[in-house]
């Protein structure tokens, strides 16, 4: 999962040339190897390190603060989506959609790799929901779509089928 | 900006030594365990950074990051896989020790569970031949990993055994005056037991043996994944 991630990554940020990746230990934890140094592991540390290599530093965060929501949300995203439980969904998904409330991307008004990686890890989840779950969570839902749509970010992962009228009411077109 | 913080709760230690030690202006309020600082979030969760912005940080990590950034030390690519692995391999087996010696009173069972991590950041400080993690100077992966180990490599009594790079790395950053502030604000002097209202208030944490729900993550197709 994560290797694909990503190799989807690299597509994304345009590098040419893919890197080379292996994996460690029972829970399978990205290693690349890394021709100019010792190798990387993990899978938010790969991200960020193929971000500046492409880079791309925007997309990391363009502020101080940005940057440390970035990382958060890269924490919460290998900790909290990557080991939950049945009973932990609920909880992440009804977080996730206060928090999105009043936010376009999980930085606020720009994109960034913590989108990216939130969405792969949460791919999963939103593929199991029901119509009726996808319209409770409407602002999780909302961004799912915005970022399965973002040109570039999709690559490995099937779409998923969110009716967009009842997610984008008349009023905000 | 405005740090929340509880008394006896680990990761605060964290932020209050990465306050003391980058000395940036910020007011620290002490609340309960229970308070629910951040307005997303249905558990609470401490600390909490409220940013000028008035967003809320809400992970000690990224808190101490934003306080290293904004005194002037960003954190190198060496410094994000430390702080990844303390929060994806460190913390839960640090979660079920504290929960082990805390609460359930078997402190000689934590070394147990603790045996990995602690060599594997025995054997990278010694392959690394260093005084700190990343390099010749401390550093915010030395103070994270410093202030979450803190409560366990501090308590005698759990015998956790002879890891020398880690004993003489952690006495190195102990007597950075800052640190060992922070830890009497948060455990008052009273070691583990200081800790005790903060674990009572935690979920039980899953121990490796007894993760029988699936992780919602699993992929049965991940096995056919190797080198590209």
């Amino acid at each position: 999962m994560a290797l694909r991630e990503l190799s989807s990554l690299e597509k994304y940020l345009g590098l040419k040339k893919p890197n080379k990746y292996s994996t460690q230990g029972d829970k399978k934890v990205p290693v690349l190897q890394n021709n100019n140094g010792p190798p990387l592991l993990g899978l938010a540390t790969i991200a960020c390190h193929l971000v500046k290599e492409a880079k791309r530093p925007e997309l990391l965060g363009d502020t101080a603060e940005n940057r440390a929501v970035v990382q958060q949300w890269l924490e919460y995203r290998v900790t909290r989506l990557d080991s939950c439980t049945k009973e932990d969904i609920k909880i992440i998904l009804k977080d996730l959609n206060l928090y999105l409330q009043d936010k376009v991307y999980l930085a606020g008004n720009q994109f960034t790799v913590a989108d990216t990686l939130v969405y792969y890890g949460i791919h999963p989840l939103m593929v199991d929901l029901a119509v009726q779950e996808k319209e409770q969570y409407v602002n999780v839902t909302r961004w799912f779509d915005h970022i399965q749509h973002y040109p570039g970010v999709r690559h490995h992962l099937p779409p998923v089928v969110v009716l967009r009228n009842r997610i984008y009411t008349s009023r905000h077109h | 900006m405005k740090l929340f913080v509880s008394e006896g709760n680990p990761h605060c230690l964290k932020v209050l030594a990465a306050l003391e030690v980058t000395g940036v202006q910020c007011s620290v309020q002490y609340v309960n365990h229970e308070e629910k600082v951040v307005p997303f979030l249905s558990r609470p969760v401490l600390p909490a950074l409220l940013l000028p912005s008035g967003l809320h940080l809400f992970s000690s990590n990224a808190i101490c990051r934003y306080l290293f950034e904004v005194s002037g030390q960003e954190s190198s690519e060496l410094c994000n896989q430390w702080l990844e692995w303390e929060a994806t391999d460190l913390q839960p087996a640090l979660l079920q020790a504290l929960h082990m010696a805390v609460l359930q009173g078997k402190g000689s069972e934590v070394s147990k569970v603790l045996q990995g991590p602690l060599k594997f950041l025995d054997q990278s400080l010694t392959k690394g031949g260093k005084p700190y993690l990343n390099g010749d100077t401390v550093s915010l992966a030395d103070l994270v990993l410093w202030a979450a180990l803190y409560p366990v490599l501090s308590d005698s009594s759990l015998a956790l055994g002879e890891h020398k790079s880690v004993n003489s790395w952690f006495d190195r950053v102990a007597s950075i005056h800052s640190c060992l502030s922070a830890a009497q604000k948060v455990l008052q002097g009273k070691g583990l037991q200081g800790m005790k209202s903060y674990m009572q208030r935690q979920p039980a944490p899953q121990s490796n043996q007894c993760r029988d729900t699936q992780p919602c993550n699993s992929n049965p197709a991940e096995g056919e994944e190797g080198e590209r």
